[in-house]
């Protein structure tokens, strides 16, 4: 043990919310190299006592992760809790990500966790366990303007770049936040796992959605919604524009925009998913040239500065999706964006996330009307 | 930077005895002169027979302090494995005579688990309701007993709340209607001065690491001619009533922790002193803190909290940074915090089960601890009432 006079001085006390992933703890293990005053959590979202004990590989949500955080916050010897956020995460996680798809949208259930769990709760907890700081595995950084104000900025990773997820964060806490890992590449956050001995190294990466896992996000919602309330969601499936009905369709849940494979129905040409219209259980079907637009209709927006109506920014449609050039027109309940390329397959229920020379802006909810 | 120079102890100070207890300072003492002892009481040479002096000395101790014989004593792995062992036990042998159990809402998930299960294999179980001020209902008891009742289970003491039950009496209950009783005197030894024979109970388990023991280490007591099955199939050991190998180490151990149980009057005295100047300077200290079943009989180490607008696992973790080691309620369901379903058994809210704070003390405990604790808690709950009360304005503003 160090004594007080050979010590050095903590530069702040973290908490880590690590998921049990290579990313997180990662991140935990660069802090407490960083001369941190490391406390691990993990959030305990979801009930496995029923789940198969071998689904838990590459999810980033289940109890053998929780076993695996635990395991790498010994190693770098740190405190480490769980915190049960069951309940939250399914009021406000899991239930609206069903609803979306039972109302013909495409959810997007990383931001709501980010919003009311990892940028609120753990928030919170942040505060409440004396901590100066809150620190996560997402690739993002945060960097200091010239009048010291805190910002996030895209990763240096472009593939694994998750501010996407982020824009939701309020812009008083960004000072407060850490992101450890946004610096690096994918491949030399597990040189480092592999070089502190982390039993997560080689962990494989998490895909889809946590809560999801490999059955699909149809099965899922086939699990968690009666027979009943899905059987209203079925109707018929139209050729867009002749309204030439082409099938009938088990439910709007199962078709996302942009969809070609699994439509329910042959034809001798691809045809794609173009539209759904929850009020008629309509899911409408057409060529592909159809599917682009230039014009998006944003609600809800979050912004962490400001934003210049009339200016050109560089907006993200969804998450894999390479940023692309659009004038911002500000609305009564949002913004307009009038993109300067067509852009395929804009879905509801997704965000439209706004970026000038890799700083995060802002961003909102993807809207047909 | 905020100032984390809050004075915290120097070492940990620990505070959740009724989870388990340190290893006595007397079985440390002695601990490199056990690790020689190796041999196998079950063997016929010479290697065996300090193993086997050891067995012996070590039963007869218990039944010295529990005035039984020696041979109502059965070695096993602890607690959990002396419940599921009774209750199975009287299920198997009377399930054709008598088929219904008693037991308390309050047990230890060992024994509700297996309760449960035999519920799944034709029994019919009656959980007896607790109140929240910790009586247990008598007249539930009175009234489900019948010349169908195979075994009653009631614990000595809960280990959430410290509330004592009355043994006596409802052994008398159920001997009256020819039924067996049990109890699960974990929190017993080392925190009442009781005369066990008195209780008058046909078995009783219990646990050597609740009393300063090692874990995995325990006993049954299974009074003469009462029914038994084991467990575990082996052989031969116990008089073929526990298979394997004994844990001829930990009962080791127990021999020399018996020795310090026999004379702990004055320690159970000094613990009763320490818990009631916590509680009565928590209650003048910290405002709208309640605490849970003090109206009745409790061990004299345990004190349940009421917080309110206090998350008691927020608490937990921020005293545990702090260096104090408590409990929001049975450690088996901590990792999973889910509120304490003894205390929601109880009749306490979610919102009180959740606010729960358990603290209990132990022998080593000191006054300066004590009162320690007390001020490190205050300066804890106010600073998380604070927090609520600015997220509550925000979302009030929001």
């Amino acid at each position: 043990m160090l004594d007080n006079q050979t010590k050095p001085k903590s530069k702040g006390r973290v908490l880590v919310a690590m998921s049990g992933g290579v990313d997180s703890s990662v991140a935990a293990a660069l802090l407490v190299e960083q001369g941190y005053e490391v406390i691990g959590a993990t959030m305990q979202v979801w009930d496995y006592s029923t789940c198969d004990i071998t689904e838990g590989n590459g999810t980033c949500c289940s109890s053998i992760d929780v076993d695996d955080a635990r395991s790498v916050a010994d190693k770098i010897n740190i405190p480490f809790y769980v915190l049960n956020c069951e309940a939250k995460f399914k009021a406000s996680v899991i239930d609206p990500f069903i609803n979306a798809y039972l109302n013909g949208q495409t959810p997007l259930p990383c931001v709501n966790c980010n919003t009311y769990l990892k940028f609120d709760h753990l928030v919170k907890k942040m505060k409440e366990l004396d901590c100066d700081y809150l620190a996560t595995g997402h690739y993002a950084q945060i960097v200091y303007d010239e009048n010291n104000h805190a910002h996030i900025k895209t990763s240096t990773d472009d593939w694994k770049d998750q501010t996407y997820f982020l824009f939701t964060i309020d812009p008083q806490i960004v000072s407060k936040l850490l992101f450890p890992i946004g610096h690096l590449k994918k491949p030399q956050v597990r040189e480092i796992a592999e070089a502190k001995g982390l039993v997560v190294a080689k962990k494989k990466d998490s895909t889809g959605i946590c809560f999801v896992g490999n059955k699909g996000y149809d099965n899922f919602i086939k699990e968690q919604v009666s027979s009943k309330i899905l059987s209203t969601k079925k109707g018929q499936l139209k050729r867009y524009p002749t309204g030439e009905v082409m099938a009938e369709h088990e439910g709007i849940h199962l078709y996302t925009i942009g969809q070609s494979k699994g439509l329910g129905m042959t034809y001798h040409e691809k045809l794609f998913v173009l539209k759904i219209d929850a009020d008629t259980n309509t899911v409408w079907v057409g060529d592909e040239k159809d599917l682009y637009s230039n014009e998006v209709e944003v609600i809800e927006p979050h912004w962490l500065s400001e934003v210049t109506d009339g200016s050109e920014y560089e907006v993200k449609i969804r998450y894999q999706h390479k940023a692309s050039k659009a004038i911002v027109e500000k609305t009564e309940r949002g913004i307009r964006l009038k993109f300067e390329e067509p852009q395929r397959a804009v879905a509801p229920g997704q965000a439209a996330v706004l970026y000038k020379n890799q700083k995060l802006i802002g961003g909102g909810w993807i809207t047909l009307n | 930077m905020q100032n984390h120079e809050n004075p915290t102890p120097k070492s940990r100070v620990y505070l959740d005895h009724n989870a388990t207890t340190p290893h006595s300072p007397a079985l440390k003492a002695k601990w490199m002169e056990f690790i020689e002892i190796s041999g196998n009481p079950s063997s016929i040479h010479q290697d065996s027979r300090i193993p086997k002096t050891i067995l012996r000395e070590t039963r007869q101790k218990i039944s010295d302090l529990l005035s039984c014989s020696p041979l109502e004593i059965i070695f096993n792995s602890g607690a959990s494995e002396g419940n599921s062992s009774v209750l199975k036990s009287a299920f198997n042998t009377l399930k054709e005579t008598r088929n219904e159990f008693l037991v308390s809402q309050v047990e230890h998930p060992s024994i509700i688990k297996t309760a449960e299960y035999l519920i799944s294999q034709g029994a019919v179980v009656h959980f007896i309701p607790v109140s929240k001020s910790g009586m247990i209902d008598m007249n539930f008891i009175r009234s489900k007993l019948s010349h169908k009742t195979a075994l009653v289970s009631v614990m000595y003491a809960n280990n959430e709340t410290g509330t004592v039950f009355p043994i006596k009496e409802i052994t008398e209950l159920a001997h009256a209607q020819g039924a067996l009783m049990h109890s699960d005197c974990v929190q017993l030894l080392g925190k009442a001065e009781v005369a066990f024979k008195e209780l008058g109970v046909d078995y009783a388990t219990f646990s050597a690491h609740k009393f300063y023991g090692l874990k995995g280490t325990g006993f049954c007591y299974v009074k003469k001619s009462t029914p038994w099955v084991p467990l575990v199939h082996g052989g031969g050991q116990e008089r073929g009533r526990r298979g394997g190998t004994e844990n001829v180490l930990g009962l080791a151990a127990l021999n020399v922790v018996l020795d310090e149980i026999k004379n702990c009057g004055p320690k159970i005295s000094e613990m009763k002193r320490l818990r009631d100047l916590m509680e009565s300077k928590i209650l003048s200290d910290i405002s709208n803190v309640s605490i849970t079943a003090k109206e009745g009989q409790r061990l004299t180490n345990t004190s349940s909290l009421v917080i309110d607008d206090v998350d008691g696992e927020t608490l937990l973790m921020s005293l545990d940074l702090k260096f104090y080691s408590v409990s929001t309620g049975a450690a088996c369901s901590s990792g999973n915090p889910e509120p304490s379903p003894v205390l929601l058994a109880m009749g306490l809210t979610r919102a009180e089960a959740q606010s729960s704070l358990r603290i209990s003390l132990g022998w080593g405990t000191t006054e300066e601890q004590v009162v320690n604790f007390v001020n490190t808690l205050n300066e804890v709950v106010t600073k998380l009432r604070e927090i609520n009360l600015e997220e509550k304005k925000k979302e009030n503003v929001g």
